[in-house]
């Protein structure tokens, strides 16, 4: 049986406003310890032809919602586990940007395997900026393993 | 270099690169800048409660090195039109993460599709695939295309 509310498939969270900024950037691309000038030099960064320092093509992992949608909003975080993502690019994410990000959960799978039962839960986060332009599209699925897995000591 | 020039971009092409060991210093770290404070990351008791015998790394730490060998390639973040992972094992501290890039396919308009893949020693971690536009570099400030 499902946990996930499936008749929320389909719906859109509350917009959320992310301001981009040149230090959260740098702090994510020394994170993963990535020293390029891209994500730290903004005068390097104006000279390619953009108005401050690019972020790193994972960095939109950082846009999340100030209140988790009504989906996502009771689950177990012992039981979620990563399973895949995606990052598409209309246009580079800047310092300095303002994006309003809105998720759509765009399905809920059951699967059970050698490992037990889970959910998979998709969702989908479009960012556009102030003129309202796409810049990107991400798409994740997140694997909610049972309780049994849990105890049981079995990753997904 | 000119990535455009010799046979790097045939398919079947490959190209390696080696992060330095994963610390739990990092996924601290990552936990702060990518806002996902979730305890397996960090809390080894916590993770131990989860059923993962131990703090685990992020996926996304995962996929940022992943990112980071096609930035390596490509010389420039911009050119990542697109990039997808799908996690397939944990990756711990005191791992090292080995990316492989695998061309899959290029065509004239500078646009270059690669398999990616993440390996701790011979055991896959994750799996993927990008769209590099080598092209996306040279609209804003003509053919100035530099690497770092």
């Amino acid at each position: 049986m499902s946990e996930i509310d499936k008749s929320l498939i389909g719906a859109w969270s509350d917009p959320f406003t992310v301001d981009v900024e040149k230090g959260a950037i740098r702090k994510f691309a020394d994170a993963i310890g990535d020293p390029h000038i891209m994500y730290r030099d903004e005068a390097y960064a104006q000279m390619q032809g953009h108005s401050s320092v690019v972020a790193p093509p994972t960095f939109p992992t950082c846009f999340r919602p100030v209140v988790q949608p009504p989906w996502f909003a009771n689950l177990d975080r012992r039981r979620i586990v990563a399973g895949g993502i995606s990052f598409e690019y209309e246009r580079p994410v800047t310092a300095g940007m303002q994006l309003i990000c809105r998720v759509q959960l765009t399905g809920v799978e059951e699967k059970s395997g050698a490992k037990g039962a889970m959910q998979l839960i998709h969702q989908e986060t479009h960012g556009k900026n102030a003129s309202g332009e796409l810049v990107f599209i991400s798409r994740r699925t997140t694997i909610y393993r049972s309780l049994d897995q849990v105890q049981k000591g079995s990753l997904a | 270099m000119n990535k455009l020039r010799g046979n790097e971009l045939k398919k079947g092409a490959t190209f390696s690169w080696l992060t330095s060991a994963v610390t739990t210093e990092q996924l601290a770290r990552y936990a702060g800048a990518s806002d996902d404070y979730n305890r397996i990351h960090y809390d080894d008791a916590y993770a131990r409660e989860a059923g993962l015998g131990g703090v685990v790394a992020h996926g996304m730490l995962t996929m940022g090195f992943m990112a980071r060998a096609l930035v390596e390639w490509a010389g420039n973040p911009i050119c990542v039109q697109s990039i997808s992972a799908r996690f397939t094992a944990v990756v711990r501290p005191g791992d090292v993460v080995e990316v492989k890039l695998v061309v899959e396919e290029s065509t004239q308009s500078h646009s270059v599709d690669f398999s990616l893949q993440a390996f701790v020693q011979s055991k896959t971690v994750a799996l993927g695939q990008a769209r590099i536009n080598l092209q996306s570099t040279l609209q804003p400030m003509g053919s100035n295309r530099k690497m770092s």
